[in-house]
C-alpha cells in the first residue's frame, strides 16, 4: 500500500441521501470511511449583549471543568488544557420526489466534544505520529443538557476517559519523537490565546413543516413531466444549532444559529449510460429569507430543459486550452487549488506536500487578484454565506484573513496549532461534532482589482483562441463540487466536476457538451489565471476533510484561465431502463363503481 | 332473458371484485400492476426473463427518545417507506441467488442491494415510477449475478446439487390495516422519567434509557400469487447502566422490555423498578468476590438458561446455505458459514428429556406474552409449528425458501435477511421442582468433592460504555467455543449458603455442552430479545437485511450442566476514575 493521501472534497450537497448525508473525509487509494455529516459550526445570528449573563449550562460546564481540571492538573502526568464544547442540533428534513413526499423527519441531538491535553504547549498528546496510517472516526458523546446534574455526570465520566486516552497517547508521542529522525518543523503543538466570553441569544425559530411539504411537492412536480428523468429530490434541511464552549483558560461562549438549505436535484441518463445530474441549492440562515416560489420554479423549469439538452449534448473530448469559469465554478476551483493548500496545519505535516510553505511573500497570482477568507462576512448581495461564524470550535474569535493580497501570499488559515512564523490562531479551527478541529476554510472571497465586464472577458477568450489557433474554448457554467489531494504520497491534482460546460467557438457560438472533468495541478494552474470579471457567483456548500464536514462558501467573479485541461468523466456502464415508464394510472376504481351501480338497477 | 343474465353477471362481479379490490391499498395496486407488467415484458435482448419477482414494502413510523438522568439526549421521529425487490432469473434449480461475487460499488446495479425509498403518500403514478426503476435495476443485477455464477462453476463439478429456490403454495391474506398509534410525548416521558431513577445512584457511572415506539407494516406481493399485509407494532424500553468496582473492573448491563403497544407495556413504576434493580445489582457486584477458576456443575436459572440457549444453541438451529464463491478470496470466509448441525440431522444433540419446538402461532406462555409470533413470514409462507429436537434427537432446522441439503422446504422462518426463530420453546419431560434441581446440583458438588457449585442467574448485555476493549461482557468466539461475560453468578455451598461472584466469564461453551445437560426444571422462563444473525454469512438471498433484527421469544427451563468452566474474565481492567463523581461529593 502506497502512502496515505489527504483528499479533501467539497460538494454542494450529496443528493442521493435524505436525512443523513455521507461524505468522504479521507481516502487512501483502497478504502474510505464515510462519516455522518451533521453540520457543526455555529454563527452568531443575533448579536446579544456581551455581558456574561446567567447561563446555567455554561455555569455547570465551568463548574465541572474546574473541578476535574484541578485534580487532573495535579496528576503525575498533569493535564495542562481542558475544553468542553456541547452542541445541540434540532434538525427538520422534508423531501419530495416528482411531486410526492418521500421523507419528513425531525431529529434532536446533543453531543459533547472534549479537548484534553497533557504534556505542555510545545509537545502534547495531540502531536501527530509520523508515518501512521489510519482513519479518524467521529466520536461524538451523547450528552444530556436539560438537567445540569445529568450534564455534570456525563462531563465527569467522559473527561476521565479522555484523560486516560491522553496519557496513553503522550507516551506514544514521546516515543515517536525519540525514535524517528528530527522533524523538519519544530513548531509547538498548541498556541496561547486570549480567553473570550460571549453570550449569544438562543434561537427559537421553527420551520413551517406542512407549508414546506406543499412547497416541495410543487418544486419537484415539474420533473414528472419528463419520462427520461430517473431521479429527483427537492429537499429542505432546517437546523438550529446551539453551542456552549468553556475551557480551562477561562473562555465561556454561547452561540446559536439557524441554517436552512433548499436543494433540488434531478438526474437523467444519456443513451450511452452516462448519468447526467443537475443540482441547485439555496441557502439562508432564516428560512424566510429563501427565494420565493417564482424564483425556485423558474430554476426548476431551467433544470428540466437543461437535462433535456444535456441528454442530447455531444460528449466532449479531452482538451487543453483557454476557458472561462463562471463565478460559482471559479469559487470551487479556488477552494480546491488554493483553499486547501493554505490550511495552516498542512504546512506542518511531513506527509503533506506543503505547496505554499516556502512561498510566503511571493507572487502566486496576477497582482489584480486578492483572496480573503472572511467568516465575519454574513452575506454578499442578497445571498447569505454559509461559511460565516463568530467563534471557531476552539473558542477563538473569527477573523478576516487576507491570504493573498495583490497577488502575493501573505498568510495561512490558522487553528490553535502553530506553524513556524505563525504562532497564533486566526479563528479557523473548525470541525464537525465528534472530530478534533484543524484549520479549515470559511467564506472564500476572490476579489479582482480591475474587473472586466462579462462580455470583455469573453472577447479576451476569443482573441486568445485566435492567437493559439484553437477551434474552440470552454465555458464552465455550473459545477457540482470538486476534490483535491494534498499529500506527498500521491500527485497533487485537483478535480472540479462541472455539470454545465459549453464550447465557445471562435465565432462566439456556444454549444453545450457533457462528460468531462476539469483537472490540473495547483502551481501550473495558478500561473494560468489571467483575468476576472465583475460578475460575482456564490457557492454555498459543505467541505469534507479530516475534521469532518463544515459549512463553507466560495465567492468569486468569473475568471479567464489561459490554459485548463479536461479529462473524460467516469461513466456508468448501465443501460437505460428496459421498459418505458409506467403509463398513467388507468381508471380502475371508477369502473368498479359503475359496475356496482349497474347491478343495483 | 338478456337483462337477467346481465344482472346475474353484474351481481357476481359486485360480490367478488369490489370485496377483493376495495380493500386493496393504492400501494398494493401499484405493486401488483408493476409486477404483472415486469413478469410479462421485462427482458433484456436475448437474455432470460425473470421467473420470479417479489416486492416487499416496509412502512414504518418511529419515535425514539434517548435520555440520561432525567434529561433527553436525542430524539428522532419520522416515517419511512422502503421497497425491496427480489428478481430471480434462471430456474428454481439454478438461479442468480446463492452467489457471493466481488462487490461492484461503481455500478448503479449495486443499488439493487439496498432498499429504495418510496413516496410516503399513496400517489399511484409516483409509486409505479419508483417500483419500475427498482425492478429494472434488480433484473439487470440478477442477470449479472447469474452469468458470473455460471462462470465460477464452469470448471467445477458440483458435489451437492441443491436447488436455489424451494416451491411454495400461494398464500393470500389482505390483513387488517390499522394506523400507527405513536405517542411521542409518552415515549419521551418514559425515557426521561425512567432514566431519572439513576439520579439517586451515584455509584452508577453511566446510564441511559432509550424508549422507542415503532409501527411497521409489511406489504408483500410475488409473481406466484402470494400477497399479504402484516403489521407489527412494537414499544420497547432499553435501560443500560455501567459502573466500575473499586479495582476498576467494568460492570455493565442492559435490560430491554418489549410490548405490542404502550397500553400493555409495564407501567412506568414497574420499569423504574427494573432500573433500580439493575442499579442495585451492579452495586452488589462492585463488592462481590472474584473466582479465579472453577470447573464443575453449573445451574443456569431463568433468564440465564434462556440467554445461553439463544447465544449458543439457536445459531445451530438455523439452516445456513453456503453460497457459490465468485472468487477464491471468499472461499475461506464461506467455510465458516456452514452450520455443523446440518450433518447432525437424526443425531442426538440434547439429553433425551429435552425437546425443542419453534412455534410462531403462540402468543403467550402461562399468560406471559410471547413476542416472536407472526401469521406469515417474510416470503409469504404461512406459519406452522416446527419440531426441531424431539427427545434429544435433531429433527429439523429452521429454514427459508433457500434450501440446504436435506431441508428442501421452508419452515416459514424467513425473518429479515435469513432464517430466524419465532417463539422457541424448550420442553423438558419430567422436569424437576426448583429445590430438587438445586439438590441435584449439590449432589454433583459432593460427588466431585468440590467446595461449591455455581448458579448463574443472569447473562447480561453490555454496550461497552465502560470497558474500552471490545466485546467484554458480550459473547466472543474463542478456541473451542464461545466466551460469555457479564454473568451474574453465585457460589452455592453444600450448606445452602450463597455468595455472589463478580467478573466471571463462562469459557469455551459450545453446542456440544448441551448434550450433557443433567437435569432441567419443570417451570420455564420467557425471555424476549432481538435475534442477531449468526456470524459469517447466513443468507445471500437478494432481499437485503430487511426489517432489521426480528424479535424472538424463548421459553426455556432452568438447565443443570455437569461441567462448565467459570473463571475471572481474562480482559484487562481499566483504572477507576481519577476524579470523584460530581454528585457523590456534594
Amino acid at each position: 500500500m502506497p502512502g496515505r493521501s489527504e483528499r479533501a472534497d467539497c460538494y454542494n450537497e450529496l443528493p442521493f441521501l435524505t436525512a443523513v448525508r455521507i461524505r468522504v473525509l479521507k481516502m487512501t487509494p483502497a478504502r474510505f470511511v464515510p462519516a455522518l455529516w451533521i453540520g457543526s459550526v455555529a454563527v452568531m445570528l443575533a448579536i446579544a449583549s456581551q455581558a456574561f449573563a446567567a447561563a446555567p449550562v455554561l455555569d455547570a460546564m465551568r463548574q465541572e471543568l474546574d473541578r476535574s481540571f484541578q485534580v487532573l492538573s495535579k496528576q503525575p502526568t498533569p493535564a495542562y488544557f481542558l475544553s468542553y464544547e456541547v452542541i445541540e442540533e434540532r434538525v427538520t428534513v422534508v423531501q419530495a420526489s416528482f411531486g410526492a413526499v418521500t421523507a419528513t423527519s425531525t431529529i434532536e441531538n446533543r453531543t459533547l466534544d472534549i479537548d484534553l491535553r497533557v504534556g505542555d504547549h510545545n509537545l502534547d498528546n495531540t502531536h501527530p505520529l509520523r508515518e501512521r496510517f489510519g482513519f479518524i472516526r467521529p466520536s461524538p458523546i451523547a450528552t444530556p443538557i436539560a438537567d445540569l446534574d445529568a450534564l455534570r455526570s456525563t462531563l465527569w465520566f467522559q473527561t476521565d476517559r479522555k484523560y486516560k486516552d491522553a496519557v496513553e497517547q503522550l507516551t506514544k508521542v514521546k516515543t515517536d519523537v525519540q525514535v524517528k529522525v528530527q522533524e523538519e518543523d519544530q513548531a509547538p503543538d498548541f498556541s496561547a490565546e486570549e480567553p473570550e466570553t460571549f453570550m449569544g441569544d438562543l434561537v427559537s425559530l421553527e420551520v413551517d413543516r406542512p407549508g414546506w411539504v406543499a412547497k416541495l411537492k410543487r418544486y419537484s412536480a415539474p420533473f414528472a413531466s419528463s419520462d427520461s428523468i430517473y431521479s429527483n429530490q427537492a429537499t429542505l434541511g432546517f437546523a438550529v444549532t446551539t453551542r456552549w464552549y468553556v475551557n480551562s483558560e477561562g473562555a465561556a461562549i454561547r452561540t446559536a444559529e439557524p441554517r436552512t438549505r433548499l436543494s433540488v436535484f434531478a438526474m437523467t441518463k444519456a443513451e450511452d449510460g452516462m448519468e447526467l445530474p443537475r443540482f441547485e441549492s439555496f441557502f439562508a440562515f432564516d428560512p424566510n429569507d429563501l427565494p420565493g416560489d417564482d424564483t425556485v420554479l423558474e430554476t426548476v423549469k431551467q433544470m428540466v430543459s437543461d437535462l433535456d439538452a444535456l441528454r442530447m449534448a455531444p460528449v466532449a473530448d479531452p482538451y487543453t486550452g483557454p476557458a472561462i469559469l463562471s463565478g460559482r465554478a471559479s469559487g470551487v476551483f479556488f477552494h480546491e487549488i488554493l483553499g486547501h493548500r493554505v490550511e495552516g496545519h498542512r504546512q506542518r505535516s511531513d506527509q503533506d506536500a506543503q505547496t505554499f510553505k516556502e512561498m510566503l511573500g511571493e507572487s502566486v497570482l496576477p497582482e489584480t487578484f486578492s483572496v480573503v477568507f472572511d467568516p465575519t462576512r454574513k452575506r454578499v448581495g442578497a445571498t447569505d454565506l454559509s461559511g460565516a461564524y463568530a467563534f471557531d470550535n476552539q473558542g477563538v474569535r473569527a477573523r478576516r484573513v487576507e491570504v493573498i493580497a495583490d497577488g502575493v501570499l501573505r498568510e495561512f488559515l490558522m487553528s490553535r496549532t502553530p506553524i513556524p512564523g505563525f504562532s497564533r490562531s486566526n479563528g479557523h479551527g473548525r470541525k464537525q461534532p465528534g472530530f478534533a478541529p484543524v484549520s479549515r476554510q470559511s467564506n472564500l472571497l476572490v476579489e479582482v482589482a480591475e474587473p472586466l465586464s462579462g462580455e470583455a472577458l469573453k472577447q479576451m477568450l476569443l482573441s486568445r483562441l485566435e492567437e493559439e489557433g484553437k477551434e474552440y474554448g470552454l465555458y464552465f457554467e455550473d459545477v457540482q463540487g470538486g476534490f483535491t489531494f494534498t499529500s506527498r504520497g500521491i500527485p497533487n491534482a485537483f478535480n472540479v466536476m462541472p455539470v454545465m460546460v459549453y464550447r465557445i467557438y471562435t465565432d462566439g457560438r456556444e454549444e453545450l457538451v457533457r462528460g468531462v472533468d476539469l483537472i490540473g495541478t495547483p502551481l501550473t494552474t495558478f500561473s494560468k489565471i489571467a483575468a476576472g470579471s465583475d460578475e460575482i457567483g456564490v457557492f454555498n456548500g459543505t467541505c469534507g476533510a479530516e475534521s469532518g464536514g463544515v459549512p463553507v462558501s466560495a465567492v468569486s467573479p468569473s475568471v479567464l484561465v489561459s490554459q485548463i485541461e479536461v479529462q473524460r468523466k467516469e461513466k456508468s456502464q448501465d443501460r437505460l431502463p428496459l421498459l418505458p415508464a409506467p403509463a398513467a394510472p388507468a381508471a380502475v376504481p371508477s369502473s368498479i363503481q359503475a359496475w356496482e351501480g349497474d347491478s343495483i338497477r | 332473458m338478456r337483462r337477467a343474465s346481465i344482472l346475474v353477471h353484474g351481481f357476481l362481479l359486485a360480490a367478488t371484485l369490489p370485496a377483493a379490490l376495495a380493500q386493496e391499498s393504492v400501494l398494493m395496486r401499484a405493486l401488483r400492476d408493476e409486477l404483472a407488467r415486469s413478469m410479462e415484458k421485462l427482458q433484456l435482448a436475448e437474455s432470460e426473463k425473470p421467473y420470479f419477482i417479489s416486492y416487499s414494502v416496509r412502512d414504518s413510523s418511529r419515535v425514539q427518545v434517548t435520555a440520561a438522568l432525567g434529561a433527553v439526549i436525542s430524539r428522532r421521529e419520522g416515517p419511512q417507506r422502503l421497497l425491496s425487490v427480489e428478481v430471480r432469473v434462471g430456474a428454481p434449480d439454478f438461479d442468480n441467488t446463492n452467489f457471493l461475487g466481488e462487490p461492484d460499488f461503481r455500478s448503479a446495479l449495486a443499488r439493487a442491494s439496498f432498499p429504495t425509498p418510496l413516496p410516503l403518500e399513496d400517489d399511484y403514478g409516483e409509486l409505479r415510477r419508483k417500483i419500475w426503476l427498482a425492478t429494472d435495476n434488480s433484473y439487470k443485477q440478477a442477470l449479472d449475478h447469474l452469468a458470473k455464477k455460471r462462470a465460477a462453476l464452469q470448471n467445477q463439478t458440483r458435489v451437492e446439487e441443491v436447488p436455489d429456490f424451494s416451491a411454495a403454495e400461494p398464500y393470500r391474506s389482505d390483513g387488517d390495516v390499522g394506523s400507527p398509534e405513536l405517542d411521542g410525548s409518552l415515549v419521551e416521558e418514559l425515557a426521561r422519567d425512567v432514566s431519572g431513577v439513576f439520579r439517586d445512584t451515584p455509584h452508577i457511572f453511566v446510564s441511559e434509557v432509550r424508549a422507542t415506539s415503532l409501527f411497521e407494516t409489511i406489504s408483500y406481493v410475488n409473481s406466484e400469487g402470494t400477497s399479504f399485509v402484516r403489521e407489527s407494532p412494537l414499544v420497547s424500553v432499553r435501560i443500560t447502566a455501567g459502573t466500575q468496582a473499586e479495582d476498576g473492573t467494568p460492570l455493565e448491563d442492559a435490560i430491554t422490555t418489549y410490548a405490542r403497544s404502550a397500553r400493555v407495556l409495564p407501567p412506568k413504576s414497574e420499569l423504574s423498578e427494573i432500573a433500580r434493580g439493575l442499579a442495585s445489582r451492579l452495586q452488589e457486584l462492585r463488592d462481590a468476590e472474584v473466582v479465579d477458576r472453577f470447573n464443575g456443575p453449573v445451574l443456569f436459572e431463568g433468564q440465564a438458561a434462556a440467554e445461553l440457549v439463544r447465544r449458543v444453541l439457536v445459531p445451530r438451529l438455523l439452516a445456513a446455505r453456503v453460497p457459490v464463491a465468485g472468487s477464491s478470496r471468499f472461499s475461506r470466509v464461506l467455510d465458516d458459514a456452514a452450520n455443523p448441525f446440518q450433518d447432525k440431522l437424526g443425531a442426538r444433540v440434547l439429553p433425551r428429556f429435552l425437546s425443542v419446538v419453534d412455534d410462531p402461532t403462540l402468543d403467550q406462555f402461562d399468560s406471559t406474552p410471547l413476542m416472536g409470533g407472526y401469521a406469515v413470514d417474510d416470503e409469504g409462507i404461512q406459519t406452522r409449528e416446527t419440531a426441531l429436537v424431539e427427545r434429544g434427537i435433531l429433527k429439523a432446522l429452521l429454514a427459508t425458501r433457500n434450501p440446504v441439503p436435506d431441508i428442501p422446504e421452508s419452515t416459514g422462518n424467513r425473518r429479515g435477511s435469513g432464517p430466524a426463530p419465532s417463539n422457541l420453546v424448550v420442553v423438558s419431560r419430567n422436569g424437576l421442582e426448583a429445590d430438587e434441581l438445586r439438590a441435584e446440583l449439590l449432589s454433583l458438588v459432593n460427588e466431585r468433592e468440590l467446595e461449591y457449585g455455581i448458579i448463574v442467574r443472569r447473562i447480561g448485555g453490555s454496550l461497552g460504555r465502560i470497558a474500552r476493549s471490545r466485546g467484554s461482557g458480550g459473547s466472543r468466539r474463542s478456541r473451542g467455543g464461545t466466551q460469555i461475560g457479564a454473568v451474574v453468578a453465585y457460589k452455592v455451598f453444600p450448606d445452602g449458603r450463597e455468595e455472589l461472584i463478580r467478573q466471571s466469564a463462562l469459557m469455551g461453551i459450545s453446542e456440544s455442552n448441551f448434550r450433557d445437560i443433567v437435569a432441567a426444571s419443570d417451570a420455564a422462563t420467557v425471555h424476549t430479545r432481538t435475534h442477531s444473525p449468526p456470524r459469517g454469512f447466513s443468507s445471500f438471498g437478494p432481499l437485503p437485511g430487511f426489517g432489521g433484527s426480528p424479535l424472538i421469544s424463548l421459553v426455556v427451563p432452568s438447565l443443570l450442566f455437569e461441567d462448565i468452566t467459570v473463571r475471572r474474565s481474562p480482559d484487562n481492567i481499566p483504572h477507576p476514575p481519577v476524579v470523584s463523581h460530581p454528585l457523590a461529593v456534594e
